[in-house]
């Protein structure tokens, strides 16, 4: 394993596309309770079953590629989750472009809200991004100690 | 990240001046002059939203887009001694109904509830990235 794959050895990758996927569907997620009293106003999310099956793929394409303990995650774009930067397969920045329906009953004001759905789509969310950040210190954390050549 | 912190203040923002229309309403339920003192009713307002993009289906929130002054929102009261009454006695007075502004200040303040709930979890989340660096 050389240098380079220090931060690409294990769950790191997936670890981090979790996190900032996590991140930015808080945002939708925000907006969505913002919104709450607009009329016309019908939320949008970004379904995480695309989520998981396009992560799922990268990480089953990398353990055939290099035998699953290091490598970056090769990933496909979907609908809603959109490559940005210039890094080409490897890169691993992205952004959400919400376009799943709550399918809400439709108020009198014509929005389709669910508080309740909001909520429970909220705490997922925050435990998600919960679990990646302690993978991630984990991850880290046993680096360092390698790196120190100790045992914890 | 941060982003949803901002998303999460403009729904507040927005609930609390829902509320300040509301109060106004409240406070102005039986004002039949304006501020020089001449013969005009007062009229109901009402806060419109509108959401905030930022274009390719990315959200930033919500805005007040117009405090609706509501036309002709003025109902006739008798009260023939008073000295804006017109010949048959009746009087224009705030057609405002307290009843309905309470259950809207109700809304308004659940509603505020949800954007704290939200920018509490979001704090958090931003409390769990920051403990990476630790």
């Amino acid at each position: 394993m050389l240098i380079g794959d220090l931060t690409t050895s294990g769950a790191m990758p997936a670890a981090e596309m979790l996190l900032k996927f996590a991140g930015q569907r808080q945002k939708i997620i925000a907006h969505n309770m913002a919104n709450i009293d607009t009329p016309n106003f019908q939320p949008k999310n970004v379904d995480p079953k695309g989520f998981q099956k396009m992560l799922g793929d990268a990480i089953d394409l990398r353990r055939k590629k290099t035998g699953g303990a290091f490598g970056v995650l090769e990933w496909k774009e979907t609908r809603e989750i959109r490559r940005v930067g210039r890094f080409g397969g490897a890169g691993m920045d992205f952004e959400l472009r919400p376009t799943t329906s709550g399918g809400g009953i439709l108020h009198h004001d014509r929005n389709d809200r669910d508080l309740e759905r909001m909520m429970q789509e909220m705490v997922e969310n925050a435990t998600a991004y919960r679990v990646a950040a302690d993978l991630l210190r984990t991850q880290r954390s046993q680096l360092r100690n390698a790196i120190a050549q100790r045992v914890v | 990240m941060y982003g949803a912190l901002d998303v999460s203040t403009s729904g507040m923002i927005a609930q609390r001046t829902r509320m300040e229309v509301i109060a106004s309403n409240i406070a102005n339920a039986g004002t039949i002059e304006n501020d020089r003192g001449e013969y005009e009713p007062y009229l109901r307002r009402a806060a419109m939203f509108a959401p905030v993009s930022a274009g390719k289906g990315v959200g930033m929130g919500v805005e007040v887009i117009e405090i609706q002054i509501q036309e002709g929102a003025t109902r006739a009261d008798y009260r023939p001694n008073h000295p804006f009454a017109d010949d048959d006695g009746y009087v224009q007075v705030p057609d405002i109904d307290t009843t309905v502004e309470w259950v809207n200040g109700l809304q308004a303040s659940r509603a505020y509830e949800a954007n704290v709930a939200a920018a509490e979890t979001s704090k958090n989340m931003m409390a769990q990235a920051l403990r990476l660096l630790a």
